[in-house]
């Protein structure tokens, strides 16, 4: 510690050479300034640390506003100099504030109404490129055989397991709440029409999203920042055709086999439930089953998994395709081709549902 | 392959939706065989410059005229297909173009012994130190024999020796092949050892402040009087500029 810094009666006198070291002191001695006039006398200080400044700057401002008043006296030339650009920086002109006002709300508002315009005018233009695509270039097997693999064979467990524990509760839940008016034998045609038509093309989609959607949008995201997608462009390499229609392919592929197992899937785990919980013999829950389910039942499952694969496949490639900047935009890019796949996917599974009451045999309102 | 640019312009949307211009006018033409060197301080739109040139981003108004041929481009990281060895890599714009396999591996064989690269072909590109990534990124884009080679900032990662290095092949192959160059680079020794002719672009929006054709004879000794002295010329211009953006 090099400096002293006396407080005396309204005078404050810095002296010395002040250091970083001497921070402590000159902000207690400043801290304990009063309302009044004071004067801070730097007549026997040499030099002055940049940072003890900013301290006594933003103290001295702090005090102005409680009321104080604090002259500063006998600066030489460089310590003048240094306040002065904190003095400068203090009268430059402040920003104004954007405030929030009604007409800020609705331009953003506006913005977001565009960009999700944009977003749904870039994905329909995106598809329909990648169908141009699909139908007019060579498809290369290995590639398409690798996303089945990848996004098919990978996926069974998962989907097999989550769709089977979906059987069980719903099982549970249905044969519960129909035990109460003896109902029980209701239970798996209520079970296999919730997982046929519903439950197992949507969880299947979901899980398929979560998994191959963002692993599209990570795997040509990542190509896009390090200019691979450029380089193939520069080539003359059609990016739909090379990057996208092979995992349209392999999903369209592979999403209706994944559905058909997890309606298997979700019917087993009704059977568990039914047997654990309803003592339910196997041979009446496949009696049951029997009766309620038709081949239409199962064959919907495998339409609504075409449309699926699609969505899921063209979203998560143009989540990619759009990355621009760093790997951060990649991260963005994943959880949009999840966040919109899911979207899009509820969206059109209500309006096939609304289709699906009138085309069903033996199914009317 | 000649090109020629005429009052092209580019504006891009900032965020907040204003639009903000990049470049232009631009009109500049490149004489077939010519070794031209985009030479400009960071963000003053070489290589926006150089993408349009490409057909990866379409200009907002003005006119390019380029001539038909083969295109070549050398981006900044090479951008390798990681997936792919070397062979395969270089010989990928080849299969573009719908050649036979056995050529291709021909053609990519005979590239890859002219950059030095030929006993790593069945190496991958993580396998390879960025200099020898960078050769080759170089084959790649020269393996088509293209009429116009686009380069950006090819060398700006690699140590100076390697630099050099490579500078000094890139020269030789392509008067070898009369490709006409567009090398984008911040580097002014660089420029001037390289180009016939160096083209000097200023900031916001991108425009160019100086154009001139080189007179220094080949091949080229970078310490001595003539080149020093051509080499500080564009370092003043450069400096001007970086302090004008700076200022502003």
């Amino acid at each position: 510690m090099n400096g002293e810094v006396i407080h005396n009666d309204g005078r404050i006198r810095v002296s010395g050479r002040l250091t970083l070291g001497d921070l402590k002191d000159v902000t207690a001695s400043l801290e304990g300034i009063s309302a009044g006039n004071h004067v801070l006398d730097f007549s026997d200080c040499t030099s002055i640390d940049t940072c003890i400044a900013a301290r006594i700057w933003s103290i001295t401002e702090a005090k102005t506003a409680n009321g104080a008043l604090l002259e500063f006296q006998g600066m030489n030339q460089d310590i003048k100099a240094l306040f002065d650009r904190f003095r400068a920086i203090d009268e430059r002109p402040q920003i104004p504030v954007q405030k929030h006002t009604l007409l800020y709300n609705f331009e953003d508002i506006g913005d977001k109404v565009l960009a999700t315009w944009d977003t749904v005018f870039g994905l329909v233009t995106f598809t329909g490129k990648a169908f141009k695509a699909l139908f007019s270039g060579k498809v290369r097997g290995s590639v398409v055989a690798y996303y089945m693999e990848q996004s098919g064979v990978m996926a069974i467990p998962i989907v097999i397991t989550l769709n089977w524990l979906m059987g069980v509760v719903l099982g549970y839940q249905a044969g519960y709440q129909m035990s109460q008016f003896g109902g029980e034998l209701f239970m798996p045609a209520l079970l296999a029409y919730s997982i046929c038509w519903e439950i197992a093309p949507m969880m299947t989609a979901v899980l398929v999203a979560g998994r191959s959607g963002s692993a599209f949008a990570a795997e040509i995201g990542t190509m896009k920042v390090r200019q691979e997608v450029d380089a193939l462009e520069v080539m003359g390499f059609n990016i739909s055709g090379y990057l996208v229609t092979p995992k349209m392919l392999a999903l369209f592929l592979v999403m209706p086999l994944l559905i058909t197992a997890a309606n298997f899937a979700g019917m087993a785990g009704g059977l568990t439930a039914g047997g654990i919980f309803l003592k339910m013999p196997a041979v009446v829950y496949i009696d049951a089953l029997k009766e309620a389910l038709i081949p239409f039942d199962l064959y919907w499952g495998i339409i609504k998994g075409f449309f699926f694969s699609v969505i899921i496949s063209v979203t998560g490639s143009y989540m990619g395709i759009r990355v621009r900047g760093g790997p951060a935009a990649v991260g963005k890019a994943t959880t949009s081709a999840v966040v919109v796949s899911i979207f899009l996917v509820i969206m059109v599974d209500a309006l096939l549902s609304l289709l699906f009451i009138h085309i069903r045999p033996g199914l009317s309102l | 392959m000649s090109l020629a640019f005429i009052k092209l312009e580019k504006s891009y949307s900032a965020p907040s939706g204003k639009s903000f211009k990049v470049l232009g006018p631009i009109d500049l033409t490149v004489k077939n065989g010519e070794f031209v060197c985009l030479l400009g301080p960071t963000g003053c739109g070489k290589t926006t410059l150089l993408r349009i040139i490409s057909g990866l981003e379409q200009a907002d108004s003005g006119k390019i005229n380029r001539g038909a041929g083969r295109l070549g481009y050398v981006f900044q990281q090479g951008a390798l297909f990681p997936w792919m060895n070397i062979e395969s890599n270089v010989m990928f714009p080849l299969k573009a173009t719908g050649m036979a396999g056995s050529l291709c591996r021909l053609k990519a064989e005979e590239i890859l012994d002219l950059v030095g690269l030929y006993e790593f072909r069945k190496s991958f590109p993580h396998e390879l130190s960025g200099g020898m990534q960078q050769r080759t990124a170089l084959a790649r884009g020269l393996v088509t024999g293209p009429d116009l080679l686009l380069l950006d900032e090819p060398f700006a990662s690699l140590d100076t020796r390697t630099g050099i290095n490579l500078q000094e092949m890139l020269r030789n192959l392509c008067r070898k092949l009369s490709t006409t160059v567009i090398f984008v680079t911040h580097n002014i020794e660089e420029a001037v050892y390289l180009s016939d002719r160096i083209v000097v672009m200023g900031h916001r929006p991108g425009r160019i402040v100086r154009d001139e054709s080189l007179s220094l004879e080949w091949p080229r000794n970078r310490l001595s009087s003539t080149f020093t002295e051509v080499l500080l010329s564009f370092r003043q211009t450069f400096e001007e500029l970086v302090d004008l953006s700076i200022s502003s």
